[in-house]
């Protein structure tokens, strides 16, 4: 499905030069839309199909706009904003996913009680709402505001590892090898423990189970924590620690020299601030002494702290190899068997590794000054043409890797398109544009090019849904291998009904299920396992969710059968069939998928209209 | 094309004319250089080999399109050859050529963008750190007397910027500044302002230096549609008022550290501050060393290039040697001088593409169908903006000048004396008076402040310019005036200022 071009405009819209202008124009739109009246959200849902484009403009006037209107004011927004999704889908859907926890958080928290079961009617037809019968915005959103929203049911399992656990933990031990590396580059034990830290933290990335995860956080905790310290069970902040952004340390300015700089490391008081809060783990680690105070005596205790610290990682990790958690074919950098010859750092698994091409930029010598650059003679060419692909078009270059070649392909895709949008323009006059508020141009940082908001902070609740999504990934990742000439025969899972997927895992070699668990002979999708097992448990959940059909307005058809399970089955072979699903199913174990079209539930009364392809 | 298959050691060949075009064979690290009279065209085809145009490569087989009286150079590396077709008025090669130390240093640069990003990521350095080389984001500002290539520089240091690859990241966009209310930079003359750079900018006019600020028309690369943020001046000369352009570059920097703090890898990529002229010791004038001051302390400069003048070289090394590096560059051969009247047409220029954009003839022989060549970027060789022409009220729009009428430099004013008016004061300007001015003035309509309170009155100079507009006819019996504006839009109840720069339609 391309949405790359926008449609035939069905109504007069003016034309737009630049996504400020559209900005300015949508929000001044937005501005208008006070009431909840069906055409004034259709008439805005229609532009931003038009404008699918700038989507990721209309996401964020719709955010401000949501965010700056008092409450009686922001339901209707809020329509506005399930519409799109449901309707328009791709990508808007996908954009208001990172956006529409807090959102939809902050303003629950400020509206009425009426307004709030509106808003929890609206909720419960997002469970459904995709296409495919998913979560409108993804499983994990859903479940973050839910959770919010009826309150946590997942207490019962404190003791759980979570993957954001061991990833903050990671996260922590290479912050600390890291320091360690720019205050004594040369320190060859750190830099093999590095590379070790970055390929562990992409496999806990892939989602590994409880006990590896378990087995690895107990020899992280061995690495980073003297003995003496207690083994602390459960941090309800640590896995927050992944939340934070790679510690920006400009060595000039952040070492701020508080211990005594001459003392050898172990005399830091360690680590203490783990069960404190994110906040304060920061500053309490002690700085690395700086380079010129690392004095020779000081210096053999450091490695010989760090080199139990780099065998116990590639015990840990050999120990993975062996378990067959970590697929030995897609892991040949880091070698369990020579530990102590540096490895390289695979350049294109990471983007937190200094590419290549940089290390060759950073290997000149050019000595700054009128004479260090009068003397240095580079070849230039060499540096910046040799490893690249160019556009043929505009001759502009991308490097020859994979990467590259993916913007190459955008690139082109860049010019197919301004090429048509040349030819369907002519005959007609350009104008220049006004110039950009000052709001915007400070702000715009990455919008003209669709580059994500990654520096956006993170709040609690948005750290909480980045746990939800690490959960649900290492759900998604559990998988069980496939008995031998099973593989044509069809498995359901008995929660959803829902088909299983079979896959080839190149890793372990193996046809395995994905998403599967097997519990007592049976075999259930791991996440609709993980769900049903929570929410029978908690009586809370169940309460909720009669409430909740029990609120729904007259509008809305049959109340399904509540059962224990209130999961919303993948429906991955479903074909995309009713735009608007019933709001009402929150436990239904089978969603009627044709001609439901009478239950909008929480969305305006408004009609979908086709989003051609 | 392979790289291999030119002949470096080929002489270099004058032209050849025997198809409607010539041949030009550059030897490495040489250059082509054409000047072209005013409505003429060319267009260079790079046939084999590498080239660029300040710092933009080109691509083989197409013919990039030149106009507007476009002086430029097309600069080998390991030698080319090139086609020309169309007659520029002056055009030659030299292997006398100061791009080898502009490539060094911006080599230079971009050491000081990987450290910083490296950073920034928490990347390990594997004590790759070149010795000497802060890890800190490069603020260049340059510096250099009158027709010294300091705009084809920064220009250059841009191109090769972008040209970068941070690991992870799209590229860098380095923010373009430009202090030079001389040169219109992405709009009129007069105007000081900012923008950030993802991707190179073209050389085709003398109209848009540094690129294109956006507009409707379909562009090609996204530096086509560069965002500016810009102030209001209203002066090509510094000396006309120093207090208030020291104001706005104070305001400038405060913005564009603003935007730098929203977005720390971005942060990365630096910053190159052009300059005007007046900036080198040349001219008289004592405001020169506190708007060099502004500049330096609002962008956080860490670096100062100086073009040519070794008088200039010494006198930043002794003042702010201790904390900035300071680095002369050699001023490059083939910068020409522009006269008086030069600059004139050029303003002249800028001001009439601001409104309706432009358009070259193809020259005979580029125009091999559709693709086959390029102006501005842009597939196309007409960029024909259509502006809008609109009568308002006398009451529509609130119009100011800021500071006395005409203003004598403070130097020339009797020993003692003080102004009488204060050079930051907005005065009304009433268009119903026959002496306004107004007429053929090109005014700067404001952004309107998001509170819609009471406003000070000297709050206007610190807002930014949302565009330009110009008086094209006073009616002052029935009270209205038509206004020429890029694009359509109302303007009643909007703010504008005037200044000292006239436009006329050339018929």
């Amino acid at each position: 499905m391309s949405y790359g071009y926008p449609q035939p405009v069905q109504q007069p819209i003016p034309y737009f030069s630049d996504s400020i202008q559209f900005r300015q124009f949508y929000a001044h739109k937005l501005r208008g839309l006070t009431e909840n009246s069906k055409p004034a959200i259709h008439a805005l849902s229609m532009i931003a199909q038009d404008f699918v484009r700038w989507a990721d403009v209309v996401v964020q006037c719709i955010e401000n706009h949501i965010r700056r209107i008092p409450p009686p004011f922001k339901l209707t927004a809020f329509y506005l904003l399930d519409a799109i999704s449901k309707n328009l889908y791709e990508p808007y859907a996908r954009h208001f996913g990172p956006i529409v926890v807090p959102l939809f958080l902050d303003t629950y928290s400020q509206v009425d009680e009426s307004t709030k079961a509106k808003m929890i009617e609206m909720l419960a037809t997002w469970r459904a709402g995709a296409p495919n019968g998913r979560e409108l915005f993804g499983a994990v959103p859903q479940l973050a505001i839910e959770q919010e929203v009826f309150g946590t049911g997942t207490s019962s399992d404190t003791t759980r590892v979570t993957s954001a656990q061991v990833l903050g933990e990671l996260q922590f031990a290479t912050g600390q090898a890291e320091r360690e590396m720019q205050s004594n580059p040369y320190n060859n034990t750190v830099r093999n423990q590095l590379p070790v830290l970055h390929q562990l933290r992409q496999f806990v990335e892939k989602g590994l189970s409880q006990d590896e995860l378990r087995q690895i956080l107990n020899q992280l905790r061995n690495i980073t924590r003297p003995p003496v310290q207690p083994p602390p069970q459960s941090y309800p902040v640590a896995p927050n620690m992944s939340a934070l952004p790679p510690p920006t340390t400009y060595p000039q300015y952040s070492y701020n020299h508080a211990g005594p700089s001459s003392a050898p490391p172990q005399s830091h008081p360690p680590q203490p601030a783990y069960p404190q809060g994110v906040l304060d783990v920061k500053p309490s680690f002690p700085p690395a002494p700086p380079v010129q105070a690392v004095s020779a005596v000081p210096l053999a205790p450091t490695n010989q702290l760090s080199v139990p610290a780099v065998s116990d990682i590639a015990n840990l990790y050999s120990a993975l190899v062996k378990a067959g958690v970590v697929g030995a074919p897609g892991a040949p950098p880091v070698a369990s068997s020579n530990v102590n010859e540096p490895q390289p750092v695979s350049t294109d698994s990471s983007s937190k590794n200094i590419s290549e091409h940089a290390r060759k930029l950073l290997s000149q010598r050019i000595e700054l000054s009128t004479t260090g650059i009068a003397r240095y003679k580079p070849d230039f060419d060499e540096l910046f043409l040799k490893r690249t692909v160019q556009c043929k078009q505009c001759g502009r270059r991308f490097s020859d890797d994979a990467t590259g070649k993916k913007k190459l392909e955008d690139h082109l895709d860049m010019h197919f398109r301004q090429k048509r949008k040349a030819n369907k323009n002519v005959g007609r006059g350009h104008s220049r544009s006004w110039f950009t508020a000052l709001d915007d141009w400070i702000h715009d940082v990455g919008d003209l090019k669709g580059k994500s908001r990654a520096d956006r902070p993170l709040t609690g609740k948005l750290a909480a849904a980045e746990e939800k999504a690490k959960r649900e990934a290492e759900l998604r990742a559990m998988f069980v291998v496939v008995a031998p000439g099973e593989e044509a025969k069809p498995f359901s899972c008995p929660i959803c009904k829902e088909p299983m997927k079979c896959e080839f895992l190149e890793d372990e070699e193996e046809w395995v299920w994905k998403n599967a668990v097997k519990k007592d002979d049976k075999m259930y999708h791991a996440t609709c396992h993980a769900e049903a097992v929570i929410s029978t448990n908690t009586l809370a959940a169940r309460l909720k969710n009669e409430e909740r059909e029990s609120r729904s307005r007259s509008g809305t058809p049959e109340v399904s059968v509540s059962t224990p399970t209130r999961s919303t089955p993948p429906r991955a072979l479903q074909p995309r069939a009713s735009l608007s699903p019933s709001p009402a199913r929150t436990s239904g174990l089978k969603r009627k998928a044709e001609g439901d079209e009478s239950s909008l539930g929480g969305t305006p009364p408004m009609k979908k209209f086709e989003v051609s392809l | 094309m392979s790289y291999a298959s030119f002949d470096p050691n080929a002489l270099t060949t004058g032209p050849k004319s025997d198809k409607g075009y010539r041949e030009w064979g550059l030897q490495p690290q040489s250059e082509y250089r054409f000047e072209l009279a005013p409505n003429t065209s060319i267009g260079i085809k790079l046939v084999d080999g590498y080239a660029e145009c300040f710092g933009t490569e080109l691509a083989t087989g197409i013919a990039y399109l030149f106009g507007g009286e476009c002086k430029a150079v097309i600069y080998t590396h390991s030698g080319c050859t090139l086609e020309v077709c169309g007659e520029p008025a002056t055009e030659y090669t030299s292997e006398e050529t100061a791009m080898g130390h502009y490539r060094s240093a911006s080599i230079l640069f971009e050491q000081m963008r990987i450290l910083s990003l490296a950073i920034v990521d928490g990347a390990p350095l594997d004590g790759l750190n070149p010795q000497n080389v802060p890890a800190t984001p490069p603020h260049i500002l340059v510096l250099g007397p009158e027709n010294s290539g300091k705009t084809t520089l920064c220009k250059t240091l841009i191109n090769y910027a972008v040209r970068g690859e941070p690991w992870g990241h799209d590229e860098w966009s380095p923010v373009l500044v430009n202090v030079d209310p001389g040169d219109g930079a992405w709009s009129v003359p007069g105007s000081v302002s900012a923008t950030s750079v993802s991707t190179s900018i073209s050389t085709s006019t003398s109209a848009c230096p540094l690129g294109l600020s956006a507009s409707t028309a379909p562009t090609v690369w996204s530096s086509n549609a560069l965002i500016p943020l810009t102030y209001w001046y209203g002066h090509t000369e510094i000396r006309r008022n120093p207090v208030l352009l020291e104001r706005i570059v104070r305001n400038l920097g405060t913005r564009v550290q603003e935007r730098l703090e929203v977005d720390p890898k971005g942060r990365a990529a630096g910053l190159i501050i052009d300059t005007p002229p007046a900036f080198a010791p040349s001219s008289s004038g004592d405001y020169r060393n506190s708007l060099i001051k502004a500049c330096i302390e609002s962008f956080k400069v860490n670096i100062i290039l100086v073009i040519g003048q070794e008088k200039l070289h010494a006198e930043m090394q002794r003042t702010y040697g201790r904390s900035i590096n300071v680095i002369r560059l050699p001023k490059s051969g083939g910068v020409v001088d522009r006269d008086h009247a030069y600059r004139q047409r050029v303003r002249n220029h800028q001001i009439q593409n601001y409104m309706y954009g432009q358009k070259v003839e193809i020259p005979n022989g580029c125009d091999n169908g559709e693709g086959s060549y390029l102006f501005q970027h842009e597939p196309t060789s007409d960029l024909s903006l259509a502006p809008s022409s609109t009568v308002v009220s006398f009451d529509d729009i609130t119009i100011y000048r800021i500071g006395g009428e005409s203003m004598a430099p403070s130097s020339a004013l009797p020993i003692g004396a003080s102004r009488t008016v204060s050079e930051l004061l907005p005065l009304h300007v009433d268009p119903s008076s026959p002496s306004s001015g107004l007429l053929n003035s090109i005014l700067a309509l404001l952004a309107s402040t998001a509170s819609n309170g009471e406003q000070y009155d000297e709050e206007l100079i610190d807002l930014p310019v949302q565009g330009f507009i110009i008086v094209t006819a006073i009616d002052i019996p029935n009270r209205k005036m038509t206004i020429l504006s890029p694009t359509s839009g109302t303007f009643s109840g909007q703010t504008a200022v005037m200044a000292s720069i006239d436009w006329q339609e050339i018929v």
